[in-house]
């Protein structure tokens, strides 16, 4: 431990009551070479300054707490490794959201908009119990699984530059998680989050940017969801002009 | 005119990805090989009488006016997009239709051009 190595942490500061715009404030901090660019803000916090607040839980990257802008890039500051930045390190919170304190930013308008696209198995009638468990075939849940995998980080959000234009828009996580239950073999909603992916929030106003696949910590792609949804929702529509009935369903 | 807007959504989308299929792959091959190689002499030239032939069979109407219009539809989606992304959203009900109306008068344009062949 003689040949400790400091980095620089360039950290954004806003406390609500005293502030009217966010700050910057630098801190020194001994790196080990394993820490990840959690540890160290969990060392400023135990050791230099106790008033700094960040969110974070399970430290390996399955809670989606502690997405963070490193270094002018969303990540999940648990998983990248501080070894692959410089002496200075920049960490603020994540663009897109309300700053509630420092890096802590609302999560309400996000959670809202993942209500809007139904994200549970719609069935037109009720299965009862004595009819046994729903199967599916492997194949049938390699339909969606990888959309699934999404740990609602928010760093899809984040990258996102129409999120950042059009506050309506129901954002990627969201549109795949929609998507995800869309191609459920046990799902009977698609029809009605058809609808609600052309209505407000239209998955049309995505630009095909990809900055929401490129930043995803999961792989998830959800920019090859939001396209399939588009691609899905003008299928419906077409359908529902062809069968007027399909679309009063 | 938003709701408008978002009630053909479906619409535009649908030229705009047909336009980037048509655009970038049929509409590049066909300026390479007709605006660049025939020129050069890298291919042999196609006659005047041969290619009016094949543009003036059914097939070659449709051709031709999706390789002009599908990408105006395309162009336009596209610089919507830009317009919003680039903090211009508030003026999207003005600007969409302006540049959607440019889209349908040249692919209109294209229809009577391919009607007199």
């Amino acid at each position: 431990m003689s040949d400790v190595q400091k980095k620089t942490f360039v950290v954004t500061r806003f406390d609500p009551d005293r502030d009217q715009v966010p700050k910057t404030q630098s801190y020194e901090v001994p790196v080990e070479p394993d820490w990840k660019v959690l540890d160290a803000l969990n060392f400023i916090k135990d050791h230099i300054d106790p008033t700094l607040s960040h969110r974070w839980s399970c430290r390996m990257a399955v809670c989606g707490s502690c997405g963070m802008l490193v270094n002018g890039e969303p990540k999940l500051t648990c998983k990248v490794a501080l070894s692959s930045y410089g002496d200075t390190v920049e960490v603020a919170p994540l663009p897109n959201f309300p700053v509630i304190r420092d890096l802590v930013v609302e999560l309400d308008g996000f959670m809202e908009k993942f209500e809007h696209v139904k994200p549970w198995i719609i069935r037109a009638k009720e299965r009862a119990v004595e009819d046994g468990p729903m199967r599916q075939s492997p194949e049938e849940l390699e339909e969606f699984k990888h959309f699934s995998m999404c740990i609602n980080c928010m760093l899809c959000y984040a990258a996102c530059p129409v999120v950042a234009n059009e506050p309506e828009f129901l954002g990627p996580a969201a549109i795949a998680l929609g998507h995800r239950y869309s191609l459920d073999s046990r799902d009977e909603g698609a029809g009605e989050r058809n609808r609600i992916f052309r209505g407000e929030g239209t998955v049309f106003a995505c630009s095909y940017a990809n900055e929401c696949s490129e930043v995803c910590p999961k792989n998830v792609d959800p920019a090859a969801a939001v396209n399939q949804a588009k691609l899905k929702a003008v299928i419906d529509w077409a359908a529902g002009l062809v069968l007027p009935r399909r679309a009063e369903e | 005119m938003k709701r408008l807007l978002l009630k053909v959504e479906p619409i535009l989308w649908l030229l705009f990805g047909q336009g980037i299929l048509i655009g970038t792959l049929l509409l590049t091959g066909w300026v390479l090989v007709l605006g660049i190689a025939a020129p050069l002499g890298v291919v042999d030239p196609i006659s005047y009488a041969r290619a009016h032939d094949l543009g003036a069979s059914l097939i070659g109407r449709l051709v031709l006016l999706a390789l002009i219009a599908l990408p105006l539809w395309k162009g336009a989606h596209h610089m919507r997009h830009v317009f919003i992304d680039t903090g211009g959203g508030d003026r999207d009900a003005t600007v969409a239709p302006l540049l959607y109306l440019l889209a349908a008068a040249g692919s209109l344009v294209a229809i009577l051009a391919v009607v007199r062949l």
